[in-house]
């Protein structure tokens, strides 16, 4: 080594520097991939959330990159519906799988249980009551085109579910309103899509057809003190700008009761109709979609009766 | 700076590293499913390596426009070079059986040129640096992850990275010896007929060639740096272009136009850089920055700021040069230009958004040159004053220094893409920051074994980001029995894949509807990160 009485540069050093920092990754780089859950500890929680969850009940992961996951031990409890949802309304409690530390909500949660690196979080939640969800009813509704000529009936048809792809837009459901077989994109059904934020959408896909407005048809339905429609367009075709935009209008019994004018980039966005004072009533409640030119106008839609109690 | 002569020891180490590096690749390359661009590259080598085929039995047909359109039309945005090394790899593949797989056979190339690489950058820092520095940058760029997964490929990015190198180091020593002229029009000829990374070389050239002019005049020296580069790459460049790609030679100028516009207006990926999708320009211009901070060795990195920091004063500007001053080649500006040009050009606000790594990869050759400097930098300080007359101090901090990149590059594997360093929070803090996740489909490979099992009797698997091409290599390398056939339609498939990023969430949620179920019935993680979800169909749900 050297002299002993040779004083040394601070230069002569740096290797120390870098010496440590090659020893920071070296140890950074195990402990890393020891903090990744093993399987004991996904399914330690996903079986205590499982003893414990009710039809009410919604599973969020924490952070959202872990949902698939989730899914894979806890898919079984959930459906398209509840995966996709747009708010909260009609759930009862949250419950939350998280690793790393990570949350969707900033309260203290009413229960708490950690099993290896994968922490349950619980959270009862006042949320509105759906009295009437559009969406899951659709197979009850009327739909059709209004043409010049007068309404042109679109028949509820079971059919061979096609396709699938990036860039393709959202899959049809095996049964659904088709309005014109010759526009294959013309039909009227439940569905998921991926919204201008890439989040999942369960919504009515009623892509409009033109001017002449395509029409879904709700009889019946009970009324609370607000209808909440929310809608937007696949994510492909809310980001191209300059198209033309859609409006959706919503009529109870022949009055309109709410418009939306939904343009490119505005992203999932919601119209809340005061019904209050039909509070306690059944109506009849159509959706009509329209655009000055139909093409790519991918919109979607999802719709709920409610009475206001908390979070939406 | 003192130019060393290479020895011939210098010449078999470099020989031992790219020979050693290229069975490290074919080693590893089995657990590597062919990448989405790799499936299109092998689909033209075969269309060429057919119209070669035909050119040697009956030229006259061959050379015809409709013969040449039939064979070359396939891929026309790529220069033909290093497709028809892959042809002739296949083609011998086919007549001799030397490779142990078909994907092998087009791979193999590419891996030479990766291993052709290290050699280059180990003489290149022989003759400038010395052995240490040299030998440690070579390693150093070895144990690159993002590297190492291009390395693999039949595809571009890597030989390209070889081939600039390879042209810098011709056109520098050019500057000293006319002799290398022809070699470096060669080498450029090469460079633009496999990808246009390319365009920007005599740009970088001419900065470096005024720079090191004007250093020479300000010295005064006579035996100032010769122009003869320039010609020899501005003739035999093109020349070489076209020679190898026979689609320009018909309606030669439309089709380099329509070759240099779809470049330069390329389409924009969709790429996820801290939390957000991009789709659209301006794309960070921070990007390709954070990424190398992201996925280089920490080590590695602070390696090569401190070679540019100990370089300091070969950097200086030309304007600072004194009368009488000794000056020289400066290696150094031009590593510089070669670093830097690339990380520029993707990080202007008007460039298509592409994002991966890839797309400056001709950087990093340059970027663990510095390395090597720096360690160079680190051991002579410390072994004049710390550890003067032992070695092994030396050959320790080497080694200590290195194994960062080695772990984490043996780590990556078979995830090239999708891994990043600790100073990211490996590939879980990644996917915290919101960082892209994969491209290309390739990490199919890592679900054969589980498809085989699920599916004994063979079925059907909507493949995702995994194209047809990339499947049936799968089958024809043998990991995958014939049996499992990739599906059209999702909702008639036995299994659906879909490949994690948030782009492809539409996808997610078209398997959902699909088969009218959210639980994937296997999910392929990497250190806890979800890479590819699975959803079975009816029948297959239904049998589990």
């Amino acid at each position: 080594m050297a002299d002993p009485g040779r004083k040394s540069s601070l230069a002569a050093w740096v290797w120390v520097l870098v010496a440590v920092v090659a020893i920071f990754e070296l140890i950074a780089h195990p402990v890393i991939r020891a903090g990744v859950p093993n399987g004991d500890s996904w399914e330690g929680a996903t079986a205590f959330v499982r003893e414990r969850f009710e039809p009410t009940d919604r599973v969020v992961a924490a952070p959202r990159w872990v949902d698939p996951i989730v899914r894979s031990y806890l898919g079984d409890l959930l459906s398209p519906r509840s995966a996709s949802v747009s708010d909260l309304a009609g759930v009862r409690r949250v419950w939350e799988v998280g690793i790393r530390g990570a949350t969707s909500r900033s309260e203290p949660p009413a229960l708490e249980e950690s099993f290896g690196g994968v922490r349950v979080r619980m959270w009862p939640v006042l949320t509105d009551e759906v009295l009437f969800d559009f969406v899951e009813k659709i197979d009850r509704a009327e739909v059709d085109v209004l043409t010049k000529e007068g309404p042109r009936l679109c028949p509820w048809t079971r059919a061979k579910v096609e396709g699938g792809g990036l860039g393709h837009g959202p899959l049809p459901p095996p049964e659904r309103f088709v309005c014109d077989p010759a526009r294959p994109w013309l039909w009227v059904g439940a569905t998921v899509m991926a919204d201008l934020d890439l989040e999942p959408r369960r919504c009515v896909w009623q892509h409009p057809a033109g001017r002449e407005p395509v029409r879904a048809t709700f009889r019946d339905v009970p009324l609370g003190d607000q209808l909440v429609v929310q809608g937007g367009l696949d994510y492909n075709n809310e980001r191209s700008v300059g198209d033309i935009p859609v409006r959706l209008r919503v009529f109870i019994g022949d009055r309109l009761a709410g418009e939306m004018r939904h343009q490119d980039r505005d992203g999932w966005t919601r119209l809340e109709i005061d019904t209050a004072r039909l509070d306690g009533t059944t109506h009849e409640v159509r959706i009509e979609t329209t655009a000055a030119r139909p093409h790519a106008r991918t919109f979607c839609w999802s719709a709920s009766t409610r009475h206001a109690q908390g979070e939406p | 700076m003192t130019v060393r002569k290479l020895a011939l020891s210098d010449q078999l180490l470099g020989a031992v590293l790219c020979v050693g590096y290229v069975m490290v690749l074919v080693w590893t390359a089995p657990d590597l499913a062919m990448s989405r661009d790799e499936s299109f590259y092998a689909h033209a080598a075969k269309d060429y390596g057919a119209w070669v085929a035909e050119f040697l039995r009956d030229p006259g047909s061959a050379l015809s426009r409709e013969h040449i359109d039939r064979a070359w039309g396939y891929n026309w945005e790529h220069p033909a070079w290093m497709k028809l090394t892959f042809a002739w790899s296949w083609l011998a593949h086919q007549k001799l059986g030397i490779f142990s797989s078909e994907s092998l056979a087009f791979r193999f190339p590419g891996m030479l040129a990766a291993g052709l690489l290290l050699w280059l950058i180990y003489a290149w820092g022989a003759v400038t640096m010395g052995r240490r520095g040299a030998l440690f940058a070579a390693l150093a760029f070895a144990l690159l992850p993002r590297v190492f997964y291009h390395s693999h490929l039949a595809a571009f990015d890597v030989p390209i990275a070889f081939l600039i190198t390879l042209t810098g180091y011709a056109y520098w020593r050019t500057l000293s010896d006319r002799g290398w002229a022809l070699f470096a029009g060669l080498a450029f000829g090469l460079a633009l007929a496999t990808k246009h990374n390319s365009w920007m070389l005599p740009g970088i050239f001419l900065v470096h060639y005024l720079w090191v002019r004007r250093q020479y005049a300000l010295a005064n020296r006579l035996d100032r740096p010769t122009l003869s580069w320039l010609p020899s790459m501005l003739v035999l460049g093109p020349i070489v272009l076209i020679a190898t790609w026979p689609w320009v030679w018909h309606d030669t100028w439309s089709r380099l136009l329509a070759y240099a516009q779809f470049h330069v207006r390329h389409v924009h990926y969709t790429y996820e850089y801290l939390g957000l999708s991009y789709f659209e320009p301006p794309f960070p211009m921070s990007v390709p920055f954070v990424m190398i901070l992201f996925t280089v060795p920490l080590t590695t990195a602070i390696l090569a700021i401190i070679g540019l920091v100990y370089r300091r004063a070969a950097l200086a500007p030309p304007w600072r040069t004194q009368r009488g001053d000794a000056t020289d080649t400066k290696a150094d500006v031009l590593w510089v230009g070669c670093m830097l040009a690339p990380l520029l050009a993707i990080a202007l606000p008007s460039s298509p958004i592409f994002g991966g790594t890839k797309h400056w990869i001709t950087a990093y050759p340059f970027l663990a040159l510095f390395a090597g400097w720096g360690f160079v930098a680190v051991i002579d300080r410390a072994t004049g004053e710390l550890w003067t007359e032992r070695r092994w101090p030396t050959w320790a901090l080497a080694a200590l220094c290195l194994t960062p990149g080695l772990v984490q590059t043996a780590h990556s594997h078979p995830f090239g893409l999708s891994h990043y360093t600790p100073i990211a929070g490996g590939v879980p803090g990644a996917a915290d920051l919101g960082m892209n996740r994969q491209f290309w489909g390739f990490t199919t490979g890592s679900l054969a074994d589980w498809l085989t099992e699920s599916l004994p009797d063979g079925g059907s698997v909507w493949t995702c980001d995994t194209t047809w091409g990339a499947w049936r290599m799968m089958q024809a390398d043998g990991r995958l029995p014939d049996n499992i056939r990739p599906a059209r339609s999702m909702a008639q498939a036995d299994f659906v894949l879909v490949h994690h990023e948030p782009h492809f969430n539409e996808v997610d949620f078209q398997a959902w509807m699909a088969f009218d179920d959210v639980q994937p019935v296997h999910v392929l993680s990497y250190d806890g990160v979800p890479i590819i979800s699975v959803y079975a169909g009816q029948t297959e749900a239904a049998g589990r």
